[in-house]
């Protein structure tokens, strides 16, 4: 590089990024899972620079990059964890840390979180820690059948973490539902059907009903606001459901209104795999769960994933919060259970960003897109496999967490009476 | 139930207590507790099956040995022989199992599971699990709870789970006796019953009981409160004691005090029949627990959950107390906040007895990926932690941990063939538990439906 395009460079990255430096980073000779046509690239180079991947090919050279030996290692996008409440939930069980569910009535659909989203919890770096650089944030339900809107956060622990704002609105349909709804699925039916049809009314009257001239409406303004930009199919919604014939009804009904659907927890959801893939709705599940738990339940198992991913359908898994890292071990047990692998880690990549958001320079390894990956030290969904590195925005990401430095100050117990001077 | 059913290291901690004066070694005390009255005695047989040799295997015996292409022979429910260089025996009846590139482990066994007292599906009219109506509640028994139609207990089984402790929840200060099964079919939890197994008394620590009673004004409300309520009730269970103890000798009227089911328990402590099954999250907790173990004299088996074991695990080594843990939970609420994913590791390196538990009917199914998790933690500290030594986590420690290690937990010649079989190495998130033998018979088989039990409500979910 000449001093005038190092210059330029210099220049470049002052404009690009003004929070913190990007760097130069050249990762040598790992194993690629570039997520492309190029498929895996087994003794590849990434080179990085100014947050973004400039170029992925054999025996790359940088003058002044950052050099991380990758020999051995995996290379895979970060991990995107979706529909869980980091930074929204420091201990679930300690109410003034958990922001995730207003028990407000009047107010569901249009509750949104991305503004409440704590990048300092120790939820973001412990997670960033196992491989996870994305998160679709999304409050859970208090009094309504909407819990609200889901963001998509990054976890680089900037206090601006917003990638996508309001992705989706998220409902409930079920046992669930239909307990907040009197006891039937009848009436959580309707109730789901009165939103929507009075959020059309809200649309074709807004005038009216703003100033009063208009019946009073059974939904919060806001609430119907918002379930107009799912009519309008800006946004998709995102209903949770798992009863076979449960997830029959929430097809049709979505068909009905024309909105832009998409399935969670489809326990039975293999049971109807044809009838999801041809409404090409996409589903998001959870791999690891078998438990046949409640009455609309009993069909789960561990192959539903693989089984609807055969049938066509377009399948994405959840995580929990804490250890929502934990998604690349689920994604290895759907593995384990027939899905193909490259399905299994677009699950939790490119395709949640391509449904909900963020896709445009996410989830696939080639130049000119986002510098967002994880260096492994081996088969990323195995139990034995750790996490060298994180970049996200083109910068090392810092590995370090709470429980590695409580680690740290017990690791060797002493007597010392120091422990509290071991920082 | 007599004192020759419990473990020989557990008795030889208690030959020289003082309540034991008067009693022989080899004979056991004539005190009238539970067992008296043989009621809920386990009738479980062991299925008789034909003798069954397993060959090129790769074996983990959970002695800390790893055997290359490995035999292990067993017949009429006990293991026969385990190495490189076991004969075939002239047998008509012998299965010979070719297990090339697959795994062989002892069943895995949990310590902690609910499975049973809180089936699936989680509804309320079979929600069996706390009896949240006294803060010490020694006198229920989790058994009396457990529903053996639990369909999870199927899918623990797929997960090479042999053997389980079933307990009561942690609302109470003391919840109840906990119960050892072996994952078998039964009409009864009698049927299903380890035999011989000890009792386990659940004890709770922290949150829980503070919560439960202090939210309805009652004690406890506070930490101090929890403690002065195990302490009231050690003082009791001594007087209790005491009072058969002098009847036995022959002291007092010569009428037998009238039986006190919550004080039987308890005495059962205080006598070293029963083992302390101690929900604490804590470090200084447990150590205030070990204190109260002092102070009446008995021993605290296992600390469950033990999420800070790691603070005091030279302590837990010290007094031989084993820690339950989980690989990575955390943050749900504030007594787990100090998870490190190393805890067990770091237990283990202390030389103190760590045991990988559940808790949970998902991570029942996945014991041998959680203790991978837990030596992986370890290696990524610069501790070198094999899969050899590891497999003790989920079972020789397990068993040491809820007292039946001198019956099963590993592959060690005249012990129960609780053996499974797995698709290839168990540390691994691809591999599936294969066969899974209990007392030597085949009680799953992942390739054949016929060997896949069902309990009665799981013929709701037949897979259509």
């Amino acid at each position: 590089m000449n001093i005038l395009l190092k210059s330029l460079a210099i220049l470049l990255v002052t404009v690009v990024s003004s929070a913190a430096v990007a760097e130069t980073i050249l990762i040598k000779n790992a194993k690629v899972y570039t997520q492309t046509s190029a498929g895996i690239l087994e003794n590849a180079d990434v080179l990085i620079e100014d947050g973004l991947i400039r170029n992925i090919g054999e025996g790359l050279s940088s003058d002044d990059a950052r050099v991380i030996d990758a020999k051995g290692s995996v290379v895979t996008s970060g991990f995107f964890a979706l529909a869980n409440q980091i930074g929204l939930v420091e201990i679930g069980a300690v109410e003034g840390t958990n922001d995730a569910a207003t028990e407000l009535e009047g107010f569901g659909a249009a509750f949104s979180v991305d503004e409440i989203f704590n990048a300092k919890s120790t939820l973001v770096p412990m997670n960033r820690a196992g491989g996870v650089t994305r998160t679709l944030i999304k409050p859970y339900n208090g009094t309504s059948i909407f819990a609200g809107l889901g963001s998509i956060m990054d976890l680089s622990g900037d206090f601006d973490s917003v990638i996508v704002s309001d992705v989706a609105v998220f409902a409930i349909y079920g046992e669930y539902a239909a307990s907040l709804n009197g006891g039937s699925r009848a009436a959580a039916l309707h109730d789901l059907e009165q939103a929507f049809s009075q959020a059309r009314e809200y649309a074709e009257n807004t005038a009216a009903v703003k100033s009063g001239e208009y019946r009073e409406l059974d939904y919060g303004m806001d609430d119907l606001q918002t379930l107009n930009r799912v009519l309008d199919n800006e946004i998709p919604l995102v209903v949770s459901v798992n009863r076979a014939s449960d997830i029959l009804t929430i097809l049709k009904f979505a068909k009905k209104y024309g909105v832009n659907l998409v399935l969670e927890g489809v326990a039975e959801g293999w049971q109807v795999a044809k009838q999801i893939a041809e409404a090409d709705v996409p589903v998001m599940l959870n791999p690891m769960d078998n438990i046949p738990g409640s009455f609309e339940s009993q069909g789960k198992r561990y192959d539903n994933a693989a089984l609807l991913s055969k049938a066509g359908v377009k399948v994405m898994f959840t995580s929990e919060t804490h250890n929502a890292q934990n998604i690349r071990f689920a994604a290895g047990n759907a593995v384990a259970y027939g899905m193909p692998y490259d399905k299994a880690l677009a699950a939790i990549t490119h395709l949640p960003a391509k449904v909900f958001g963020g896709a445009s320079n996410y989830g696939k390894l080639m130049p000119g897109f986002k510098a967002e990956l994880v260096v492994w030290s081996g088969d990323p969904f195995e139990v034995t496999t750790y996490v060298k590195s994180v970049i996200i925005d083109g910068k090392v990401a810092d590995l370090n967490t709470r429980a590695k430095r409580l680690e740290k100050r017990y690791k060797d117990i002493s007597n010392d009476q120091n422990t509290f001077y071991r920082k | 139930m007599t004192m020759k059913q419990f473990s020989k290291s557990f008795l030889a901690a208690f030959v020289g207590a003082a309540f034991l004066v008067g009693c022989g070694e080899d004979e056991p005390a004539v005190h009238p507790k539970d067992s008296d009255s043989q009621a809920f005695i386990s009738q479980y047989e062991a299925q008789s099956y034909h003798p069954v040799l397993i060959r090129n295997a790769t074996i983990l015996t959970a002695t800390g040995e790893k055997i290359e292409n490995g035999s292990i022979l067993f017949a009429d429910g006990e293991i026969v022989e385990v190495g490189t260089d076991v004969d075939e025996p002239s047998d008509d009846d012998l299965e010979v199992i070719d297990a090339k590139g697959k795994w062989v482990t002892p069943g895995l066994i949990d310590v902690h599971s609910h499975l049973g007292v809180y089936p699936a599906p989680g509804v309320q009219s079979s929600s069996d699990g706390n009896e949240m109506t006294s803060p010490v509640t020694a006198d229920v028994w989790a058994e009396h709870s457990v529903w053996p139609q639990d369909p999870q207990f199927q899918l623990a089984l797929a997960g090479g789970v042999t053997a389980m402790q079933i307990l009561p929840g942690s609302a109470n200060l003391v919840g109840g006796r906990g119960v050892t099964l072996k994952n078998v079919a039964g009409r009864s939890v009698m049927d299903m019953k380890f035999p011989d197994a000890p009792y386990g008394l659940k004890m709770a620590c922290g949150e829980n009981p503070k919560r439960v009673y202090g939210g309805k004004g009652q004690a406890p409300m506070t930490r101090m409160g929890n403690v002065a309520g195990y302490r009231k009730s050690w003082i009791d269970a001594k007087e209790y004691m005491e009072s058969w103890d002098n009847y036995e000798a022959g002291m007092g009227n010569g009428k037998p005090p009238k039986r006190d089911l919550r004080l039987e328990s308890l005495a059962g402590v205080l006598r070293g029949e029963i083992l302390i099954q101690n929900h604490c999250y804590r470090a200084d907790e447990m150590l205030v627990m070990m204190e109260i173990a002092k102070e009446f004299d008995f021993k605290v088996t296992t600390f469950h959950h033990a999420v800070e074991s790691y603070k005091i695990a030279d302590k837990l080594a010290e007094n031989g107390v084993c820690s339950a843990m989980w690989s990575d939970w955390w943050g749900f609420k504030q007594e787990a906040y100090d998870m490190v994913p190393s805890n067990v590791a770091l237990v283990d390196k202390a030389g103190a007895c760590a045991v990988v538990h559940s808790d949970s009917a998902t991570v029942i199914q996945h014991l041998n990926k959680e203790a991978a998790k837990a030596m992986t933690s370890g290696n990524q500290l610069g501790m070198d932690i094999t899969p050899a030594h590891a497999i003790k986590w989920i079972t020789i420690n397990a068993a040491k941990a809820i007292g039946v290690d001198e019956q099963t937990g590993s592959l060690e010649e005249g012990k129960m063939a609780d053996v499974v079989v797995w698709d290839g190495n168990p540390f691994s998130v691809y591999t599936k538990a294969e066969k899974v033998f209990i007392d030597g018979a085949l009680k799953y088989d992942r390739n054949n439906q016929f060997k896949q039990p069902v309990s009665d409500f799981g013929l709701t979910n037949i897979k259509q």
